[in-house]
């Protein structure tokens, strides 16, 4: 396998786009292929801001500094050729699509990866659908529902990793995906990332959480401390269990020295 | 008779009182007695202006020269080939139990299932209907739902109606499958006149499908409609109008639906085609216990002219009304939706909704919303709602962060807001065929 770090931010500074608001301070941070990186971080201190920035969200502007995917320059790409590229964001805050069912989404969502002309097969997308909603423990009526709308908290989590599971990214970017989630379905959803990773073990995960637990399941190799729009720390899991017992004040005031 | 003799011969004609004498030759007197009567109202009425708020923002002057245009007479167009624009329409179509082909304002086909006409239902021309002397043509035709008095077009469409339907459900009677008529207008330049009169009888039922389609023309061509809807006592009438016309077609629509007690009487509009479209619908609701679901869809884009005028007349106490009119507007397009409910003194028990969503697509496109309540009751449930928006940045990095395109994901967007209407009233074969002209539309977009 080729070692070469699949994503590398090197002294990323961003904020809103059009207003004069510094959100991202010098952020840097390279994931290897197959490795697992975990961001913990007070709240606001611009880990959503990050992701977004990757996935590339026109409502936010790099000032300096540059985000390299697989060796392209991220930051020039719409988020259509992100996606195509293999970028995968599940969204701290999943939008609603009235109308719009998650089986047509999905169906576009890959027939779009295909060249002109080329039509999805509706047999083998309706199997890898069905195959997936199981793994995830999803009632296949599902499916039918408009995209996120109507869903409760933990339904458009696990809407996000359903979407996952059918694009197959190279880099899944998952801010917050264990907020919201019930003990069980926590487990559900740790198996679907999982299970892609044993399928593909050169996909790499930068996941952004609160909570310790989630990284019993999923573990990193990396964990990073964000604060104040910077990482502030990166070492082993350990870290975590550290953040969990002593919370973020020790980094707060080392931050605002 | 070749469509080029019957256009020559039709040439000469103009909206006038002697094509309405013209028109009513071979009529019943009172048809004929009817039409003169609709003509003096019609000569008698000023034609609407902006000035007044129902047309304030379409202006019949400036958009239509009745002058020039030639009306066509009934029975001209019987018995030829039907344009292949109308055929491939009819071939989407899933299986009906009746069929009704308009081509220019004449009737050219009607096919019913042959158990349902045992049963007394019937599927007729208009026209024929009313020489063959049926009673409730002569009693329902331009007197309670859309009569001549109604106003400037009202008169216009009593006075110089070529054609049109007559389908009569008897009591007891359902007709499970949709009924269809498909209309065709093949003459730039034209008038075409029609009516559509639906009798349900007490606890009978029955869904009807109303398709207009034309080619693009290079001049104004005015497809005006009368259209009256009766369902008596616990009668169940879906009627749904599709205005697929090509460009400079002028689509005129006068509907009113007469509910009784405890019956439904739901509409759908969908406007797509032409160049100005203005349907104005009146659902009156008069018995306790009567249903009226409204539904409006409109998608327009380059200069398309879309203008609803909607009221809900709550007479009778305890009846149930909803109105949910949803467009999108691309292009140099321009929206515009009046509603009015009133709540008519002594109705209490009205429950009364609307809600008029607009979805912008450009800079130039413009959406009008006037949505108005008037109530004269004081137990009334009542809400209305209007919203223009534009289309939502969350969204669409949403699914472009799937991979869509741009393009990809407004379309999805588009077709999932309006698709919202179709939802609400799926009829066999409506639901896709509304889906298939949006799309096509879609990828102009
Ligand atoms: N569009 C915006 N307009 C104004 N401020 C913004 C905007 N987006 C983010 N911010 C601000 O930037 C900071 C970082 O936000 P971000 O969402 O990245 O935080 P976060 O680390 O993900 O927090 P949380 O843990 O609460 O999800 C916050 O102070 C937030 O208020
Ligand atoms: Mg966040």
């Amino acid at each position: 396998m080729d070692d070469s770090p699949i994503l590398v931010v090197t002294g990323l500074e961003a904020g809103v786009a059009d207003e004069d608001l510094d959100i991202l301070k010098g952020v840097d941070l390279a994931i290897g292929p197959g490795e697992i990186h975990a961001i913990m971080g007070p709240n606001g201190s611009g880990k959503s801001t990050l992701a977004k920035l990757i996935a590339g969200h026109p409502g936010y502007e790099a000032t300096g500094g540059s985000v390299e995917f697989d060796g392209e320059d991220l930051l020039d790409m719409e988020p259509d050729e992100r996606a195509q590229a293999g970028v995968f964001m599940a969204f701290q805050y999943p939008v609603e699509i009235p109308g719009v069912s998650i089986a047509n989404f999905l169906r576009t969502a890959l027939q779009s990866r295909l060249e002109d002309g080329e039509e999805l097969d509706l047999f083998d997308f309706q199997e890898l659908l069905m195959e997936r909603m199981e793994l995830l423990d999803m009632d296949v009526a599902f499916a039918q529902r408009p995209v996120n709308d109507g869903f409760s908290g933990g339904e458009k989590k696990r809407n996000e990793i359903l979407q996952m599971a059918v694009l197959k990214p190279a880099l899944a970017l998952m801010d917050e995906t264990d907020s919201g989630l019930d003990i069980d379905a926590l487990q559900i959803v740790a198996r679907g990332v999982n299970t892609l990773r044993e399928e593909d073990p050169a996909m790499s995960v930068l996941l952004i959480t609160h909570y310790q637990r989630i990284l019993n399941h999923i573990t990193p190799d990396v964990v990073h401390v964000m604060v104040g729009g910077k990482i502030v720390e990166s070492g082993g899991p350990e870290v975590a269990l550290e953040l969990e017992a002593s919370g973020y004040e020790e980094y707060r005031k080392a931050h605002a020295a | 008779m070749s469509q080029a003799t019957a256009v020559r011969e039709q040439a000469g004609r103009k909206i006038g009182r002697s094509a309405v004498i013209e028109q009513g030759a071979g009529d019943p007197a009172w048809l004929r007695a009817r039409r003169a009567e609709a003509w003096d109202i019609y000569e008698a009425t000023p034609l609407p202006s902006t000035r007044s708020e129902e047309w304030r923002y379409t202006d019949v002057a400036r958009l239509l020269a009745l002058d020039g245009l030639v009306p066509t007479a009934g029975g001209a167009m019987a018995g030829r080939a039907l344009p292949d624009g109308l055929r491939r329409a009819m071939e989407q179509d899933r299986e009906s139990a009746g069929r009704i082909v308009d081509v220019d304002g004449s009737v050219v086909s009607v096919e019913l299932d042959e158990a349902l006409a045992a049963q007394g239902v019937v599927l007729s021309s208009l026209r024929e209907a009313a020489r063959a002397g049926v009673p409730e043509v002569e009693a329902l035709l331009a007197t309670e739902a859309v009569p001549a008095s109604d106003g400037k077009f009202s008169a216009l469409n009593a006075a110089l109606w070529s054609d049109g339907v007559f389908l009569y459900v008897p009591r007891g009677v359902r007709v499970d499958r949709t009924i269809r008529l498909s209309r065709w207008v093949s003459q730039p330049g034209t008038a075409t006149f029609t009516r559509i009169l639906i009798v349900a009888e007490e606890l009978s039922q029955l869904s009807f499908v109303d398709e207009i389609l034309s080619p693009d023309f290079s001049t104004v061509t005015l497809a005006n409609t009368a259209v009256e809807l009766f369902s008596r006592a616990g009668a169940q009438v879906q009627y749904v109008s599709l205005q697929r016309m090509g460009e400079g077609g002028f689509y005129l629509a006068n509907q009113r639906t007469l509910a009784e007690r405890d019956s439904t009487l739901d509409t759908l509009n969908v406007a797509l085609g032409g160049s100005v479209g203005r349907v104005d619908l009146n659902a009156r609701l008069l018995g306790p216990g009567a249903n009226s679901d409204m539904l409006g869809l409109y998608f327009g884009d380059a200069n398309q002219h879309f203008d609803f005028n909607t009221s809900q007349d709550h007479v009778a106490p305890n009846a149930h009304s909803d109105l949910l009119y949803k467009g999108a507007l691309d292009g140099a397009a321009r929206g515009v939706f009046r509603g009015i409910i009133r709540v008519h003194d002594g109705a209490q028990g009205t429950d009364a909704y609307q809600t008029n969503r607009n979805l912008i697509l450009s800079d130039t496109a413009i959406a009008t919303s006037l949505p108005n309540l008037e109530i004269e009751a004081d137990d009334v449930r009542c809400s209305h709602g209007a919203t223009v928006g534009q289309l939502d940045a969350e969204a669409l990095f949403y699914l472009m962060s799937r991979g869509l395109h741009r393009e990809q994901a407004e379309r999805l967007v588009v077709l999932g807001f309006l698709g919202e209407v179709l939802s609400k009233l799926p009829l066999g074969g409506v639901v896709e065929k509304v889906t298939q002209a949006i799309k096509a539309k879609l990828r102009y977009v």
